[in-house]
């Protein structure tokens, strides 16, 4: 069965074939969850997008699909084989939840195909326990980035939780005068796949409140300004892993050590 | 289930018979009554339905007449010890409360009108107003409504509470309900033992809320967020004060003195099975089940990147008949499911769906792939690490079995939608919500430790499970597992040794 997929995905439309390595594609669509069986967190997930036909695995996103929902899909082409998943493979990617949009929960059976074992690999964080490393002066002014799903301000698990895990030990080491915190929203309208995006005005708030609460339980010391920038414009902090649109969705703690 | 004088005598013939063998056996008083003149040893046994519990405590014998976990310190005559009695495991068994109300006629302050009845309003000396404590372990919690504050922020919910259904009273009228600022939900006293695990905090973060963990604004500790159903509280200073005002009717605040006694006590618990009946001694042959472990270990350790949960029963996976002779076949095959039973839990995959807590808001997926250890994780104990905040939907149409004895309440949304059950919810017990205010946290209810079970059944917060069977068969049915025969059975004695 896994040959004859095999097969047919090698007669899947021009488009889908034509996409370059490192290309990056982004579509709304319904996610299908493929059943497969490697482990705990080995389910795949996959999504068409509309404008090609091409169905892609998305399987690496750090905030994965709802089966009940559309999600707006950011991604990146990779050479990798579609082994695991029966898929050509975005990576990196995203797939922010819209739950404005309802879908008709998909599965489909694992046809063969293995899924992928969980790794704890990337950006995690070590138990309490383990003590972190102090990071080495000279101290300046210095900011760090937290990025969210499309339109929340939930601080993402094995993502977020890393990215302040690291600003925080090096904050509790450089000791800034204060911190500033600002929430952005990506509030330009785009369109993708016929859908009009835009972030809500409020996000802004809500991811600058949710960093400057996490901040100040983990460094009660620590004096925090926070402030809001609406019509987020893309950066290129590695973090962002190159898709545009996560880097606009973003938090960013400035630590500033002068007046 | 309702309670009537026919049970009502079944189990006076159950108690009797369950007194004559523990006291034939030299086994202590079973029922711990406030005041009394006992102590309170280094190590305790009791008997139940799958073997022996064994709670030790560490420090000398205790004196306890006039402790203030044992002394009645309020006007109702109870005391902590009332819902939380050693061999129960530290909690409270619907058996020992009907065994209560055989012995007293239900005179015994457990049966308190204000929460040890279905409501006080009900009359209090027939039994069927005391249903739900009689039959299912509840205790009435009443809840302020609208909440306003949680952790260090003001509270302002983004849902609207209506009564459906109010069997007992207490829901609706001109003194409660929500109208009146006061929500009765009905829950299982959670076992005070093994405390420092509970407590324990195992990263910064809580993926459940998508924040830092909050701090005890008393000690600048982070807090585990895993002590009480709903989170209303994260400290045992906060869960004393709030239970001195309901549950002991107190009407002055507990005094710094007696709120540390009572910590010591409790930190010093350590409850687990340490035989059982089909088995044997669970520390012996490799194994290391019973409490010793427990107080001798370092609490709070992930079992995915340490001992993985319940490897305290590895050992057994290896048993045979050549190399254990000294077990009898029924106890061989009996330890052979206890370590299968541990591969199940851990290994046994399915997917979860439409769980709030799980689901969503963090990013696993809806569906995901995983087994009971994705919640119960931590190592020797199967509490969440993290704080367990989730929706299993025992509380939660169209997941919960029906029970017509509790309440209905219709949530309705008037933000985002609940993600999974939409702007209008039907629920018993809207758990955390009542805490954060917020619609997508209705149904979540904090996950238990899983030791000392054998001895504190019903099960879950709402006791929908009368026995351990039904606890895999309520899994089964809300996640479709596939559960074979010998995997339940396996599960079943798992559970039965912890």
């Amino acid at each position: 069965m896994k040959n004859l997929i095999a097969f047919f995905a090698l007669a899947l439309p021009v488009s889908a074939v034509q996409a370059q390595e490192g290309q990056l594609v982004t579509f709304v669509t319904c996610p299908i969850y493929r059943d497969t069986d490697f482990g705990r967190k080995s389910g795949c997930w996959l999504a068409e997008d509309p404008n090609t036909g091409q169905r892609w695995d998305v399987t690496l996103s750090p905030y994965k699909p709802d089966w009940n929902y559309a999600v707006l899909v950011e991604g990146r082409v990779s050479d990798a084989a579609p082994d695991a998943c029966g898929a050509p493979v975005l990576d990196t990617v995203r797939t922010s939840r819209l739950y404005d949009t309802p879908c008709p929960a998909h599965m489909l059976p694992a046809e063969g195909y293995p899924g992928r074992e969980y790794k704890l690999q990337g950006r995690y964080i070590n138990p309490i326990a383990v003590p972190r490393d102090v990071p080495p002066g000279p101290y300046e002014e210095r900011v760090f980035t937290l990025y969210f799903e499309f339109n929340q301000d939930f601080l993402v698990y094995q993502y977020d939780d890393y990215l302040m895990d690291k600003a925080a030990t090096w904050l509790a080491a450089a000791q800034p005068r204060k911190v500033v915190v600002t929430g952005y929203a990506a509030t330009d309208e785009r369109e993708v796949t016929g859908h009009v995006l835009s972030e809500e005005a409020s996000i802004a708030q809500g991811r600058a409140d949710a960093v400057a609460l996490s901040l100040s339980r983990l460094l009660p010391e620590l004096e925090i300004e926070v402030r809001t920038q609406l019509g987020a414009q893309t950066t290129d902090d590695p973090d962002a892993d190159n898709i545009p649109g996560q880097s606009q969705r973003r938090a960013e703690i400035r630590a500033l050590f002068h007046d | 289930m309702t309670t009537s004088p026919s049970r009502i005598a079944l189990f006076a013939s159950v108690v009797a018979l369950t007194a004559a063998v523990a006291q034939a056996q030299g086994e202590p008083d079973r029922w711990w009554s406030p005041g009394e003149d006992r102590v309170f040893p280094t190590q305790l046994e009791y008997e139940n339905e799958h073997g022996t519990l064994r709670i030790l405590r560490t420090g000398d014998p205790l004196e306890v007449q006039d402790h203030p976990f044992f002394r009645p310190l309020g006007p109702s005559g109870r005391a902590c010890v009332t819902c939380h009695q050693p061999a129960d495991s530290m909690s409270l068994a619907a058996e020992t409360a009907r065994e209560r109300w055989e012995v007293t006629g239900g005179s015994d302050p457990l049966f308190a009108a204000y929460d040890g009845s279905n409501c006080p309003l009900l009359p209090q000396d027939d039994p069927a107003s005391h249903s739900l404590l009689l039959d299912h372990g509840l205790i009435r919690i009443e809840r302020p409504w609208p909440v306003t504050r949680w952790h260090e922020s003001e509270v302002e919910p983004d849902f609207t509470i209506e009564v459906v259904r109010d069997p007992n009273g207490c829901n609706s009228g001109p003194t409660y309900g929500p109208e009146n600022g006061r929500i009765s939900v009905y829950r299982r006293p959670r076992p005070v033992a093994n405390v420092k695990y509970l407590l324990a905090v195992g990263f910064p973060f809580d993926p459940k809320q998508g924040l830092a963990l909050p701090r005890d604004p008393r000690t600048g500790d982070l807090l585990s967020g895993n002590l009480m159903a709903d989170g209303r509280v994260s400290t045992l200073r906060g869960q004393m004060t709030d239970a001195g005002r309901t549950h002991l009717e107190l009407l002055r605040e507990l005094s710094d003195a007696e709120i540390d006694e009572i910590t010591r006590f409790e930190k010093e618990l350590f409850v687990a099975q340490q035989s059982s009946r089909t088995g044997g001694a669970l520390d012996t042959l490799g194994a290391t089940g019973g409490p010793a472990r427990l107080r001798d270990s370092e609490p709070g350790a992930l079992g995915s990147i340490g001992e993985p949960v319940w490897s305290e029963f590895a050992a057994w996976e290896n048993l045979t008949a050549q190399n254990a002779p000294e077990l009898s076949a029924e106890e061989l095959a009996f330890r052979q499911s206890v370590a299968r039973g541990a591969r199940v839990f851990r290994e046994k995959m399915f997917l979860i769906t439409d769980s709030a807590g799980i689901n969503s808001p963090m990013g696993f997926g809806n569906p995901v792939r995983n087994s009971c250890v994705f919640c119960h994780n931590m190592t020797q104990m199967g509490n969440d690490v993290a704080p367990g905040q989730v929706d299993l939907g025992t509380t939660t149409l169209p997941f919960a079995d029906p029970n017509p004895e509790l309440p209905m309440f219709r949530i309705t949304c008037h933000g985002d939608p609940h993600p999974h059950y939409g702007r209008e919810i039907l629920t018993t017990d809207p758990g955390f919500a009542l805490t954060t205010g917020r619609c997508a946290d209705v149904g979540k209810i904090t996950l238990q430790s899983l030791r000392g079970l054998p001895a504190r059944a019903p099960y879950f917060s709402n006791g929908l499970a009368a026995d351990l069977e039904e606890v895999v068969d309520y899994y089964e049915r809300r996640y479709n597992i596939g559960y074979t025969q010998q995997e339940r059975q396996d599960l079943v004695n798992l559970m039965s040794v912890l």
